[in-house]
């Protein structure tokens, strides 16, 4: 009897400390800790915004020489922008950790989390004196954007949404000019 | 002979489930890493059910609104079922729960989730689900929540959802195991230290500003179990200034409340009526009120519901009033040791 419970206790420790798989998963911390986000991490984690620019993923955003990614890491990018104008910080309800958001007049750049970094969610272009790596900006026609992007795109309303490399890159179209334009990871989703 | 087997196989098999158990509740986190969110929706099973308003929702109801203040100032006996980031087909069901065990005459719900038509992230959805005692409602707010990557199975058993917890375990997995200590007042998470709000972002354009039909779905299921049940159903948008909350948004709301002639009351239209003043009542720059803000809310929200519901003043019940004795204590006692912790005055 006592074997029969050993061994059953054993299975049971067995099942609950083994990883039950291949299909490990994190629970309890931040966002960064949401599923899926430790292999979706990447991009900009050198320590200069040329490093940043060597390890982009997705669609970019360039900037006075620096180039900002989707995931990629904030550091560099702040050493090569600067001061931001304003600066907001708002801390995620429970868990730790700040999304920050830094704006330079004509784009804002948000960011979450990850680990001891803060890693770029989301870029959005605020005006026509700032335009996609791709020369797409506020003002810009439909056309303009597709000849750029391509047709390989889902409308969400007046939103073409271009997926690239787990990015994605939205641009609001409203009687035929572009309005917004905005880089979203995709790491923080689901 | 056969019986007496059958008697240890039984034995062995509950020796089992107990360790297994104990392992659970081991590694399942607790309020102790920092976060106690977490013991907010577990919180309401130890309260008696008495209750004449309830509020449901996200962060917004928990940390904007003191019951202590509406029983002080005006008797009224409510409780807070909120939780971060909490969905509104969350809300729906902790609402079905909180009717199995009470009928208040108020339910105030806050409409920010209405932004959200399906699941979001596995973490939230824990902190609203895991507190639920187990009932129907609890099942079917998990399939109604659970995103593509979760599995039924690691709700009804965390063990196989924290199993990778072991090596993280520290002493304070073992000293709160089956004694939780109350982190809220009546659902309310205290907080006295203040920051400032400043420049808050401009808000993002969106592709949709129509509130998902699913959303809908959960705001009429909403709607139609508390007129089902005789409760007067208010909703509100709390006077956080981030996330943004559009005009579109307002305006759905808006004509969704004077269809079903439901109470609706935009807080963020009456900040100064209510007294509040974003840069004293605010511990986040404005995201969630304060102490300080949330009882000027409070005091603002209770004249509302004393002159626009059927609440009455209960201060006069002996009972009740000695159990809010009690909890004006322990709620002027986490006051004085924030005070002190966070250096307010």
């Amino acid at each position: 009897m006592k074997k029969l419970i050993g061994i059953l206790l054993a299975a049971g420790m067995i099942l609950a400390m083994s990883g039950c798989g291949n299909d490990e998963k994190v629970i309890g911390g931040d966002v960064s800790n949401a599923p899926g986000s430790s292999q979706q991490t990447a991009g900009g984690s050198g320590d200069s915004a040329g490093s940043a620019q060597t390890s982009a993923k997705g669609y970019v955003f360039r900037h006075n020489g620096v180039t900002v990614s989707v995931d990629g890491d904030m550091s560099p990018v702040l050493e090569g922008l600067g001061e931001p104008v304003n600066y907001f910080e708002a801390a995620s309800c429970a868990f730790e950790g700040l999304d920050k958001t830094y704006t330079y007049g004509s784009f804002e750049i948000v960011t979450y989390p990850q680990g001891e970094k803060d890693c770029v969610s989301t870029i959005i272009l605020k005006d026509d004196t700032v335009s996609t790596a791709e020369n797409i900006s506020i003002g810009s026609s439909r056309e303009d954007v597709t000849n750029a992007y391509g047709t390989d795109y889902t409308e969400q309303g007046s939103m073409l949404v271009y997926h690239k490399d787990g990015m994605r890159l939205c641009i609001l179209v409203e009687n035929d000019t572009v309005t917004s334009i905005q880089y979203f990871s995709t790491v923080l989703e689901e | 002979m056969k019986g007496r087997k059958i008697g240890r196989a039984i034995a062995a098999a509950g020796i089992v489930v107990c360790s297994l158990a104990l392992l659970q509740r081991i590694l399942t986190p607790k309020v102790t890493d920092g976060i106690i969110e977490r013991a907010l929706i577990a919180e309401y099973y130890e309260e008696a059910k008495d209750h004449d308003v309830i509020f449901i929702g996200d962060c917004e109801v928990y940390e904007n609104f003191s019951p202590a203040v509406l029983w002080e100032k005006y008797g009224i006996n409510s409780y807070i079922r909120g939780s971060a980031q909490q969905l509104i087909w969350q809300s729906y069901y902790l609402l079905e729960d909180t009717l199995r065990y009470e009928t208040p005459k108020v339910v105030v719900f806050n409409v920010l989730s209405m932004q959200y038509d399906k699941p979001q992230k596995e973490a939230y959805n824990r902190m609203t689900l895991e507190g639920m005692r187990w009932s129907a409602s609890k099942v079917k707010s998990i399939y109604a929540s659970m995103t593509s990557k979760e599995n039924f199975e690691d709700y009804l058993f965390p063990i196989l959802r924290y199993h990778s917890r072991w090596s993280d375990l520290k002493l304070s997995d073992l000293e709160n195991l089956f004694q939780v200590p109350r982190v809220s007042h009546n659902g309310y998470y205290m907080r006295v230290d203040v920051k400032a709000a400043g420049s808050i972002p401009d808000p993002v354009p969106l592709a949709e500003y129509q509130f998902g039909s699913n959303a809908y779905l959960y705001l009429d299921k909403i709607t139609q179990l508390c007129k089902d049940k005789g409760i007067q159903l208010i909703l509100i948008k709390a006077p956080s200034l981030y996330p943004h909350w559009y005009d579109q948004w307002e305006t759905q709301m808006e004509e969704y409340a004077k269809e079903h002639e439901l109470l609706y009351l935009n807080f963020l239209e009456c900040t100064e009526e209510a007294g509040l003043d974003f840069q004293t009542d605010t511990y986040d720059g404005g995201l969630h009120l304060n102490l300080s803000g949330a009882e000027k809310l409070s005091n603002y929200f209770g004249r509302i519901l004393t002159e626009k519901t059927a609440v009455t003043d209960r201060r006069g019940e002996a009972e009740l009033a000695a159990v809010w004795a009690e909890k004006l204590a322990v709620y002027e006692q986490e006051k004085q040791k924030q005070y002190i912790q966070y250096g307010v005055n």
